[in-house]
């Protein structure tokens, strides 16, 4: 009877502790107590998940390999094929990239791959089935800062949401939370895309009626403020529905990177974003707006009295 | 008790552990087990509901610090609730059943999952879809209740070496 009791009490105690934690954590913010305990829990747990990750790969590999034994064959019929396409994509490639480099060195601009990066191994995964967030073994020693995108070498992966001195947190594309502005690699509508979890990602044009077939690429969109680097590839349309609001549409977008093997990613230092350059020869030029001459010559207006103005309705036109 | 104490502490250690560097490429159709709420489970079908409020609140502490997007206090909310009910339906189980306590297991997480994903929908502006709450409810109830016997072992080795100092009261 009496233990009863306690674990009442103590139930309630819990109710009264995890609602005062779930509004401190709401009011903390970025530097809130609780969000340096998340710092402290990652740090401390950081060289454990490392540790007991290397040790226990070959059975983790061992689970991949004994999945990937059923599709090998049509996974490496698919592959000669895309081989194939690719060496007949890779010659027009080349002649156009020559040619790039011969326009963007005539113009002088910046070649915006040119970008500082830090590859990171992936440590460990979120405990929660409902997020999709890596930690990686580089923080803010290594000079990494929130918000930084992350990518591999199929496309975009995440954000970094979460920096420790030794290990840092990267929220995945798929999570329903992630945002990012994209656009069309074949016709460069623009729009906005979210993650949804292990489900396809979704793309939301500006332009509701813009064209997009299924098989293009997406690739983020330095456009609407965007925080990633453009033209990092994001994944190919799988299907263009219609979407749940009146006149508008979504469009499916299967990711490039596969997020249930990531090991290593990298980290992308700067934004990537040609700064524009200034125009040429303006130097000295008067940039000051001319003055302009008013409608009417002031001399033909008439003179109004201030009682008229008092007396006048409010609205009223006065007319001379 | 002090001893005792520190074994579950280092068991929920390893727990998180072993579910976010081990489990993400043992998946059962795209989803990990909850060893957290395992391991409160477990112990509260042992030891009652007092143990199972303790266990469950620390466990969903440890959760809660490694997750993002939930506030800190979800978890130690749902997973002490998750410890005490658990606890509390003890004396209505056979006593030698085998099945009982993995049925237990497996309902106790269909649950706790479901509620966590309801409810963290809720708190946050954009979240999981419903399905996808079902979804990974059923698999995390299924993947539990194939644990539940290798953590009931464990849980028996800790109660017989480090004994409760109020069992049989509760």
């Amino acid at each position: 009877m009496f233990q009863r009791r306690r674990t009442r009490v103590l139930l309630a105690l819990l109710v009264v502790a995890a609602i005062a934690l779930i509004t401190l954590d709401f009011r903390g913010g970025e530097d809130g107590v609780l969000e340096r305990g998340r710092n402290l829990a990652t740090t401390v747990l950081r060289p454990l998940q490392d540790g007991v990750g290397t040790l226990l790969s070959p059975f983790s590999t061992a689970g991949d390999a004994i999945s990937d034994l059923f599709g090998v064959r049509a996974e490496n019929q698919a592959l000669r094929q895309r081989v194939e396409a690719l060496e007949e994509r890779r010659r027009v490639i080349d002649d156009l990239q020559r040619e790039n480099e011969e326009l963007r060195s005539l113009l002088e601009i910046a070649d915006r791959t040119e970008l500082d990066t830090l590859t990171a191994r992936v440590v460990a995964l979120s405990p929660s089935n409902f997020e999709w967030t890596i930690t990686i073994d580089v923080g803010g020693d290594d000079g990494l800062e929130r918000g930084m995108p992350v990518v591999d070498g199929d496309g975009l992966v995440g954000r970094v949401i979460q920096v420790t001195p030794t290990a840092s947190r990267v929220l995945l594309a798929i999570d329903p939370s992630f945002s990012a502005a994209a656009r069309s690699a074949t016709t460069g509508e623009v729009g906005v895309i979210d993650g949804r979890g292990g489900d396809p990602m979704v793309l939301r044009l500006l332009d509701p009626q813009a064209r997009i077939e299924e098989g293009e690429s997406v690739v983020t969109s330095s456009y609407l403020g965007g925080v990633f680097p453009a033209g990092i590839p994001v994944g190919t349309v799988a299907e263009v529905t219609d979407g749940s609001a009146p006149l508008t549409r979504e469009v499916l977008v299967n990711p490039f990177v596969d997020f249930t093997r990531l090991h290593h990613v990298v980290v992308v230092f700067s934004t990537g974003i040609d700064d524009v350059p200034p125009f040429e020869g303006t130097e000295g030029l008067d940039f000051t707006r001319p003055p302009v001459p008013p409608l009417l010559d002031p001399d033909l207006v008439p003179e109004q009295d201030a009682d008229e103005d008092v007396d006048e309705e409010p609205g009223a036109v006065g007319v001379p | 008790m002090i001893a005792r104490t520190l074994v579950v502490a280092a068991l929920l250690l390893a727990a998180v552990v072993l579910e976010t560097a081990l489990f993400p490429a043992l998946t059962l159709f795209g989803f990990r087990p909850d060893l957290l709420l395992l391991t409160t489970v477990v112990f509260a079908t042992r030891d009652g509901p007092l143990t199972g409020v303790r266990i469950g609140a620390a466990a969903g502490l440890v959760g809660d610090l490694l997750v993002s997007s939930s506030p800190v206090g979800l978890g130690v909310l749902l997973y002490g609730v998750a410890g005490a009910l658990v606890g509390w339906s003890r004396p209505y189980l056979a006593p030698n059943s085998v099945t009982a306590p993995l049925l237990l297991a497996a309902g106790a997480s269909v649950l706790s999952t479901a509620a966590y994903g309801v409810v963290s929908s809720l708190l946050a502006d954009e979240r999981v879809a419903a399905v996808l709450v079902v979804q990974a409810s059923i698999a995390v109830g299924l993947y539990n209740a194939l644990l539940t016997p290798a953590l009931q072992l464990v849980a028996r080795r800790v109660s017989e070496a480090f004994p409760l100092r109020t069992a049989g009261l509760e």
